[in-house]
């Protein structure tokens, strides 16, 4: 889909804010629907949101064609089928203001789109076609192509520092495991694969086997019937087992220096937790995760201390599940389910002098909920906060169905995941919640990635561990200076032959 | 001195002002006329006007108990008249979670954290919106709280100062992506009296220079964060008869005194302007073009019809959208947009070329993509499906009421109610392909438009 298209798609998933389960009782499922499909009904929306999410993923793209499901998924989305060209899928789409769009994730590549019901038929006919005939053209698979390596070269290594940080620090962690890439793949990956690699993929293992349809919204028992049959037209394939996924333990910090002329500093560090939806401990975690740096709110430690009291940015948070699109969403994605996580502090763009102190900032505290855990007063208050903000997880049809898939990936049956989190809220203690965190986060052994103007100065200061004090161009109250003075020593222990600086242009190179 | 707004509240008696009829219908009718992509905001409205010139519009919808309060507040980048002072509006939108002396910003966030509130702002070229969702229980609590920091909203200097540092940090994220460079060079060109001629972010000598600009901060909520130049939305789960006079008693104490910019006429442009922009960084180049526009003006066939022809002519069923994007895929995207605002703006249209070497021929396409649009009316079918795709794109973007209150945000912040947004769709529905080919002709001027291409540099 073009830009425009896209909006329409995008608008419809980023609004599509999870699945807090207020709503699933708007209808009764019918006796006639097709068990093999997931549903989240809701009679009072006029629209209808489809999803068949595969159980295949960037982890399974072939060494050294990193990339091939992110092209196959686009060659699904954004091209040509059997019946039409893109130009008349567009033409028929056009009038529907609807549109289909593909996300291609480690372990999943889904297929969304949305509906007036009004226009279900004429809708689902397109989305159909979409994975059960594509027509793999030369030209289409040019351009995805093209697009593709385009966004590696230019967009994410010199649009968005933050984004690029980010990836960065996923393949800092997961290096030697197939999460190690981004999604979209890596340039030589994507410069290697050829238009037959992309049939036999998609022929392999976009099958019935691997697929999960589901329906949400507005919908009509025919269009269960419709999906679930569509499904079956697949080729039935079987499910492989996905590959181990096996980051080396980390043992002491290690630093990624991105090097790009004229940047300033975007920070982020984590390492893997081996946590899941559906576990007693990861709601625990996320309470704790919340208080430290909820995802674009003001309640964050992490933004008040470095942004709110002292200014250095525009927000700092921490994450015990993955984020993408971090900087243009709100509330937390769907259709990124994974097997492995991290937690992960992002640190948003800051002047290069700054770096340092910031880091330190957040690593101190980090150590402090580490060390001390959280007080009751900050329990009951994050407990408050989260029995409510969750409400607006999962204000759609298109967002509950999207939790909906995801629970069937974490094998939650019966309560999902924001119904189980619900109940956790009422049964966790403070207890619970310091005792997740001693058992699931340090800050001893971590990976460092951080895009940079100034990688020399940057390592340096990194090394050598003196302090980096901080000045203001206003005053502040002995209280912060105070502070300061203690973040500006905190430990770095960063040895120098820890530290990689990488050429921008060699970022996700291979 | 703060006048709290509970204390305003108990001496005032609630009196209608501007009465529309207030319905309160069922759940089970929002629901069946949510359905109705013929009435363009499916949905009842409840509009008064304070005495003090605040509008206030209640929108119930079927939302599940969640409820969004919306202050739209109808200043932006557009009002930033005064030399040095670019970005500000955007700067202040940080500068209203400061607090109150009743609420200093720790208890106020305590407050909204208390609630589980979703809150944030937003700063365009002609308006601010500070927006919270939260349970409907808690709306009041809400009120309350808005209310207080419209009207007595207080900080340091140094807070102040603290908050520059924060906004510089919003530049600098923003600052790589190359469009933003291009279109901060590209309206600096077009424009060259209007304030339009800066971005909302502000030119970065600006934005560094806000932490000396504390006083002119107080000036600028004097002037601008007052009843008459402001309308409060809420929309959700609400029942207006409860709602309206919570309005009346937490914001009836707010006094007028808005005091109207001195913006700028821009001149009339009588040649083309070209400018080229040299990124530091890797990208693939971008052109834009874009003419001079009129104001928002949603009765106007003309005008509007403007809109229709960005989408017919370049979107994503034109001709140049086949030819460049799917088959010569000489350009990763073209895109165009009429977009609507306060006073005259741009008819924009933007290409990213992959081969720089094409740049020319991609202009050449443009060009004669215009001069067609201008010889000849759009096909009346495309048009008749261009309709259809605006009443269901709208119908469908009104999923929650956050996502209702964004649509129509940007609507009432131009014409000050909802008028206009209705106004705008009855006139969509009106409009031939003659309308069309009529806009195209009247704006499409090469006399009037500035051409940007931005490209890697060398």
């Amino acid at each position: 889909m073009n830009a425009a298209a896209r909006a329409v798609c995008v608008a419809a998933i980023a609004a599509a804010l999870g699945a807090c389960g207020r709503g699933e009782h708007a209808a009764t499922p019918s006796q006639a629907e097709d068990t093999s499909v997931v549903l989240m009904p809701v009679a009072a929306d006029p629209t209808v949101s489809f999803s068949v999410s595969f159980a295949v993923g960037s982890q399974d793209d072939p060494p050294g064609k990193e990339g091939l499901a992110f092209l196959t998924g686009q060659m699904l989305a954004d091209a040509a089928t059997e019946k039409r060209s893109l130009d008349e899928i567009l033409e028929a789409l056009y009038p529907l203001a609807s549109a289909y769009d593909v996300r291609v994730d480690r372990e999943r590549t889904t297929l969304t789109g949305r509906t007036h019901r009004d226009n279900t038929a004429k809708f689902f006919e397109l989305y159909s076609d979409a994975f059960l005939r594509p027509a793999f053209t030369a030209a289409d698979f040019e351009r995805v192509k093209s697009d593709a390596i385009n966004d590696l070269e230019r967009t994410l290594r010199y649009s968005s520092d933050e984004d690029l940080g980010k990836a960065a620090l996923e393949d800092f962690v997961f290096r030697g495991t197939r999460y190690a890439h981004p999604s979209e793949g890596t340039v030589q990956g994507l410069r290697a694969i050829t238009l037959d690699d992309v049939r036999d993929f998609y022929r392999s293992r976009f099958t019935a086997a691997t697929a999960l349809p589901a329906v949400g919204g507005g919908y009509d028992d025919r269009t269960v019937a419709g999906l679930g049959a569509a499904v079956r037209e697949l080729p039935r394939g079987t499910a492989s087992a996905p590959p181990a996924i096996a980051p080396a333990p980390l043992a002491g910090r290690d630093a990624l220096l991105i090097a790009k002329p004229g940047a300033d500093s975007s920070i982020s560090f984590g390492f893997p937790v081996d946590v899941h939806r559906g576990e007693r401990d990861f709601y625990a975690l996320w309470i704790a995760n919340s208080w430290l740096g909820e995802h674009r709110n003001q309640s964050s430690h992490l933004f008040n201390v470095i942004r709110e009291r002292r200014g250095l940015n525009y927000g700092d948070y921490s994450y015990i599940e993955a984020f993408p699109e971090g900087g243009h969403r709100s509330m937390p994605p769907v259709n990124v389910p994974r097997r492995e996580q991290l937690f992960q502090i992002w640190i948003r763009t800051l002047p290069n002098d700054k770096a340092v102190f910031a880091l330190r900032a957040a690593l101190r505290e980090l150590a402090s909920l580490v060390d001390r855990g959280l007080t009751s007063e900050q329990f009951e208050l994050t407990r408050g906060f989260l029995k409510k903000y969750s409400l607006h997880f999962a204000e759609t049809a298109s967002a509950r169905l999207g939790y909906a898939v995801d629970d069937r990936f974490y094998g939650l049956t019966g309560d999902g995941h924001l119904a189980r989190f619900r109940k956790m809220l009422d049964e966790l203690t403070l207890d619970d919640v310091n005792a997740a965190i001693k058992r699931h986060l340090q800050y001893a052994n971590l990976k460092i990635a951080v895009v940079t103007g100034d990688a020399d100065g940057l390592r340096a200061a990194l090394v050598s561990g003196a302090p980096t004090p901080i000045t203001y161009d206003s005053p502040k109250p002995a209280a912060i200076t105070d502070e300061d003075r203690e973040i500006a020593a905190f430990p770095l222990r960063i040895e120098a032959e820890r530290v990689t600086v990488v050429p921008v242009d060699q970022a996700f190179e291979r | 001195m703060t006048n709290t707004p509970s204390s305003t509240a108990l001496s005032r008696i609630w009196t209608l002002l501007l009465a529309c009829a207030i319905s309160t219908p069922s759940a089970r009718t929002l629901a069946q006329e949510a359905h109705d992509v013929n009435g363009i905001i499916p949905f009842p409205t409840t509009t008064r006007t304070l005495a003090n010139g605040l509008e206030v519009i209640v929108m119930p919808m079927p939302s599940e108990g969640l409820v969004t309060f919306w202050s739209i507040v109808r200043t932006g980048s557009r009002d930033e008249y005064e030399p040095g002072r670019s970005g500000f509006a955007h700067f202040f939108e940080h500068m209203m979670f400061r607090g109150t002396e009743r609420y200093p910003a720790e208890r106020y966030l305590e407050a909204m954290v208390g609630i589980g509130a979703n809150m944030n702002a937003y700063t365009t070229d002609d308006h601010t919106a500070y927006h919270v969702s939260m349970a409907k229980e808690d709306l009041e609590k809400v009120i309350e709280l808005e209310s207080d920091r419209f009207e007595n909203l207080s900080y340091s200097e140094s807070g102040f100062q603290t908050e520059a540092g924060a906004v510089y940090g919003e530049y600098r994220k923003s600052r790589t992506d190359p469009h933003f460079a291009l279109d901060e060079a590209l309206v600096a060109t077009a424009f060259e009296k209007h304030t339009y001629g800066h971005t909302t972010m502000g030119f970065e000598r600006d934005v560094a220079a806000m932490p000396t600009m504390y006083a002119y901060s107080r000036s600028f909520f004097a002037r601008y964060y007052r009843p008459e130049n402001t309308v409060l939305f809420v929309v959700g789960d609400v029942d207006p008869a409860r709602v309206l006079p919570l309005l009346e008693r937490y914001y009836g104490g707010w006094k007028r005194g808005y005091v109207t910019p001195e913006i700028p006429v821009e001149p009339e442009q009588k040649g083309e302007r070209r400018l080229d922009v040299a990124y530091d960084g890797q990208t693939l180049p971008i052109i834009w073009v874009a003419y001079k526009m009129p104001a928002f003006a949603p009765s106007d066939r003309t005008r509007v019809a403007a809109e229709l022809l960005a989408e017919l002519a370049f979107g994503e069923t034109s001709e140049i959208y086949r030819r460049l994007v799917l088959d010569e895929q000489v350009v990763e995207y073209v895109d165009a947009g009429a977009d609507d605002s306060r006073d005259p703006k741009l008819f924009e249209i933007e290409a990213r070329v992959k081969d720089p070497a094409k740049i020319d021929y991609v202009l050449g396409v443009l060009d004669a993509t215009i001069s067609a649009a201008r010889d000849s009316p759009p096909d009346a079918a495309r048009l008749a499906g261009l309709k259809q795709r605006l009443k269901y794109g709208f119908v469908m973007g009104l999923q929650t009421p956050d996502a209702v209150a964004s649509r129509l945000a940007h609507f009432i912040a131009l014409s000050g109610d909802l008028e206009g947004v209705r106004t705008l769709y009855a006139t969509y529905a009106q409009l031939s392909p003659e309308d069309v080919q009529h806009a195209a002709q009247s704006y499409l001027v090469a006399a009037r438009r500035t051409i940007g291409v931005l490209r890697a540099r060398q």
